[in-house]
C-alpha cells in the first residue's frame, strides 16, 4: 500500500491512501467517481445554503411588503401614462399595461432574490471567516456560487409567490403560457451573471477595505441599463442600443421578457448569457486569482 | 518523519503610514507612506510526526502569520516549507484534505443548523466515502458525548458544547496534522479540560500531529512535550515544555512535612544562599530555591542536618509563571538589543 511517505518524498500526486487509519483518503477510482463526487460537494454547499436560508423566512416575507409597496407606485404611474395613450388595451412599445405590471414583478423577484454578495465576501475578510473557507478543499469562487444559488433560488420562490399573488390582485392572472419555460431556462443564467457580477466586485474586498460603494453604482447600472423598472423596449433606441453591450440586460431584462413577450428570442438570450458567463466567470477567476496571493487574512 | 519543515520562512507586510490628524489622513489619501514591517523574520522548524507541539509568544509575535503560511492561506514574502510533502501555499487545495483547522474564534459550523448538518457538508467536502464518514461519525459522537447537542441549532448550544462539535467537525476527515488556534479560549475549567483530554486522546490513538497556538498555560502544560516561543518574527526558545520550565525559570518549589514538633524550624533554612522561606505553618515548610546560586542537595542537606523530616515534595514552577518570565524576559532583551531578535534563532539561554 501507498503511504505518505512516498507523498512527502513527492512521488505521489494526488491522493493520500491512508487506509491502514480506517478513514483516510483513496485515489478515484475513475474520472467519473471524481466528478461525481466533486458534484456532490458543491451539491451539499447548495442544500446547506438552503436549509440555513429557511431560517430567515420571516425576514423574506417582511421583504415582501415592499414588493406590495413598490407595485402599487407603478401601478399608479402606468396606469397614468396608459390612460394618455388609450387605456390599460394600449400598447407602447408592445407591452399593455398588465405586461408591464407582470414585468415589474419577475423583475423584482429576480433582484430582490439576489444575496448580498458584497457585504458577505466583506464581512468575510474583516472578520477572517474567509480562512475557515480557505481551510477547506473547496474552491471558493465555486463555494460562494453554489451558497449564492442555494439562497437565490430558496428567495426567488418567495418573492415570486408574494409578487404573484399581487399582481394577480392588482391586473389578473399571467398569460405566459410556454413562457414559464423559457424564464426558468433563462432564470439560471440570470442569477448565475449576477453571481459573477457581483463577485467581481466583491473580490476586491482582498485589497480593499470597502466595496459597498462599487455594489451601490452596480445595483443603479441593474436597475436602470438593466431594464429593472422599465423594460429595455421603452429606451431611446440609441440606449438600446448601449445596452446590448452590457450584461446587465440578460440577469433581469431577458428572462422577465422572455415570460411576458413570448419566447421568440430565448435562443439569442441563452447565446448571450452564455458568452457573458464565460467573459464575466474568466475575469472573477482571474481577480480571485491575484487577490488571493494577496491576501492578508485577519484576526488570529 | 517530519510532517512539518521550513526554512527561512519571511514575510514582510507592507503598512500604510499615516501622519496623525485629519490633515494626516487626506495626505495619506494623496501620497501614501508605505513602510516595512517584518511580521516573521526567517523561521526554521521542523516536527516529527506525532508530536505535540506548542506555539507561544505574545501578541503580535507571528504567530498567527506562521500559521497561516503553514496552512497556505497567506505567501511568505520568500522561504520555504513543506507541510506533509506539499508547499503550502501552492498546493492549499491537496494539503487541505490532510490537515485540520480549529479556531476558537472563528466557527465553521451553520449557526441556524444543527451541528450534524455541517457533518455531513463536511464529509462532503472532503469526499469522505459514505460509510466511512458514517463510522467516523459515531465514533466521534460517543467520544465527544456529543448525542444530546447533534440536533440542535448551534446557535442553541453553549460555547462549551459549541467547541466540542466544532473540533469533532475538524477531526471528521482524520487530519494528519492538526492547526488548534486558541482552542480553549473562554471556556470554564472543566470543559477546557475535556476537550484537552479529547485532543490529547486523538493524539495517542491516531498519531495526529498536534501544533498548538494559546496563551493558556493549562493547556500547554497539559497537552504539549514540546515548545516553540516565538517573538518578534524569531525563534527564541525550541525545546521540550519540562525543559522550559527547568530552564526558564530556574527555580524549584520545595515542600517539607515536618516530623513531630517543627517550632521555629524555619530558623533551619536562614542564612542558606538562594532559598527563600514562602511559608511556615504548622508543620510545613515551603521554600523557593533558585537554582543559579545553590542546588537542590545542599538545601536539603541542611534541613536534614537541623531539623526531622516526614516528607518531601520538589516541584517545578506553574506554567504560568515560565510564560510571564519569558515574554517579560524577551521584552527586556527587546529594549536591549534594539529591538531584533530575529538572528537569535533555537537553544536555549
Amino acid at each position: 500500500m501507498k503511504t505518505e511517505v512516498q507523498n512527502l518524498e513527492g512521488t505521489v500526486r494526488g491522493y493520500d491512501p491512508l487506509g491502514d487509519r480506517g478513514w483516510g483518503r483513496r485515489r478515484y477510482s475513475s474520472p467519473k467517481e471524481a466528478a461525481v463526487l466533486k458534484g456532490r460537494k458543491y451539491a451539499a454547499v447548495g442544500t446547506i445554503t438552503f436549509k440555513q436560508q429557511t431560517a430567515y423566512m420571516a425576514d423574506f416575507l417582511i421583504r415582501s411588503v415592499f414588493l406590495l409597496l413598490i407595485l402599487f407606485i407603478f401601478m399608479q404611474l402606468w396606469s397614468a401614462a396608459y390612460s394618455g395613450q388609450g387605456g390599460a388595451e394600449a400598447s407602447i412599445g408592445g407591452f399593455v399595461l398588465r405586461d408591464i405590471i407582470w414585468y415589474l414583478v419577475l423583475t423584482e423577484a429576480f433582484t430582490m432574490a439576489c444575496p448580498q454578495q458584497c457585504t458577505r465576501i466583506e464581512e468575510e475578510v474583516k472578520s477572517g471567516g474567509v480562512a475557515v473557507r480557505l481551510l477547506t478543499p473547496i474552491s471558493y469562487v465555486g463555494y460562494q456560487y453554489f451558497s449564492y444559488m442555494g439562497e437565490a433560488l430558496l428567495r426567488f420562490g418567495v418573492n415570486l409567490a408574494a409578487g404573484m399573488l399581487i399582481g394577480w390582485l392588482m391586473v389578473g392572472p399571467p398569460d405566459f403560457g410556454f413562457g414559464w419555460a423559457g424564464m426558468a431556462a433563462l432564470g439560471l443564467g440570470s442569477f448565475t451573471i449576477a453571481y459573477l457580477l457581483n463577485m467581481s466586485i466583491a473580490l476586491c474586498a482582498f485589497w480593499v477595505e470597502e466595496t459597498r460603494g462599487l455594489e451601490f453604482v452596480l445595483q443603479k447600472l441593474q436597475f436602470t441599463v438593466g431594464g429593472m423598472l422599465i423594460p429595455l423596449d421603452l429606451m431611446p433606441h440609441w440606449l438600446q442600443q448601449i445596452c446590448a453591450w452590457l450584461p446587465f440586460q440578460a440577469v433581469l431584462y431577458f428572462p422577465a421578457k422572455t415570460a411576458v413577450g413570448g419566447m421568440g428570442a430565448l435562443g439569442a438570450f441563452l447565446g448571450i448569457q452564455m458568452i457573458w458567463i464565460v467573459l464575466l466567470g474568466a475575469l472573477v477567476a482571474w481577480i480571485y486569482s491575484r487577490g488571493v496571493r494577496r491576501l492578508n487574512v485577519n484576526g488570529g | 518523519m517530519k510532517v512539518l519543515e521550513t526554512k527561512g520562512l519571511k514575510k514582510t507586510f507592507m503598512v500604510k503610514r499615516k501622519q496623525p490628524g485629519l490633515g494626516g489622513s487626506f495626505r495619506s489619501l494623496w501620497k501614501p507612506e508605505w513602510g516595512e514591517k517584518e511580521a516573521v523574520k526567517g523561521i526554521d522548524l521542523a516536527v516529527e510526526e506525532g508530536e505535540t507541539i506548542a506555539f507561544l509568544g505574545p501578541n503580535g509575535a507571528g504567530k498567527s502569520t506562521t500559521i497561516k503560511m503553514l496552512t497556505g492561506i497567506l505567501h511568505p514574502t520568500s522561504g520555504e516549507a513543506k507541510v506533509l510533502g506539499y508547499t503550502p501555499w501552492q498546493e492549499r487545495g491537496r494539503l487541505a484534505y490532510l490537515i485540520g483547522t480549529v479556531f476558537g474564534q472563528k466557527s465553521q459550523l451553520w449557526y441556524h443548523l444543527p451541528p450534524s448538518d455541517t457533518f455531513e457538508l463536511m464529509s462532503r467536502i472532503y469526499e469522505l466515502d459514505r460509510d466511512v464518514y458514517l463510522r467516523r461519525k459515531a465514533s466521534l459522537i460517543e467520544r465527544f458525548d456529543l448525542g444530546p447537542y447533534l440536533n440542535v441549532p448551534v446557535r442553541k448550544l453553549s460555547l462549551g458544547e459549541r467547541m466540542r462539535c466544532e473540533i469533532a467537525a475538524s477531526f471528521l476527515h482524520g487530519p494528519r496534522l492538526l492547526f488548534l488556534d486558541e482552542p480553549t479560549i473562554g471556556l470554564d475549567v472543566i470543559i477546557k479540560e475535556r476537550i484537552r483530554e479529547l485532543i490529547a486522546e486523538l493524539n495517542r490513538e491516531e498519531g495526529t500531529t498536534v501544533f498548538l497556538t494559546s496563551h493558556d498555560a493549562g493547556d500547554i502544560e497539559k497537552l504539549c512535550r514540546r515548545a516553540v516561543v516565538i517573538h518578534h518574527g524569531g525563534i527564541m526558545v525550541d525545546g521540550p515544555v519540562e525543559g522550559l520550565k527547568r530552564d526558564i525559570l530556574r527555580y524549584k518549589t520545595v515542600t517539607v512535612r515536618l516530623a513531630g514538633e517543627g517550632r521555629g524550624s524555619g530558623a533551619a533554612v536562614q542564612g542558606l544562599a538562594g532559598t527563600e522561606l514562602l511559608e511556615a505553618e504548622e508543620g510545613v515548610l515551603k521554600l523557593s530555591v533558585d537554582l543559579t546560586s545553590t542546588d537542590i542537595e545542599t538545601v536539603l542537606s541542611r534541613l536534614m542536618g537541623s531539623i526531622r523530616i516526614a516528607d518531601v515534595t520538589i516541584e517545578d514552577p506553574p506554567m504560568e509563571e515560565v510564560i510571564k518570565t519569558l515574554f517579560s524576559r524577551s521584552r527586556d532583551h527587546d529594549s536591549a538589543a534594539g529591538g531584533s531578535f530575529g538572528g537569535e534563532g533555537g537553544g536555549l539561554p
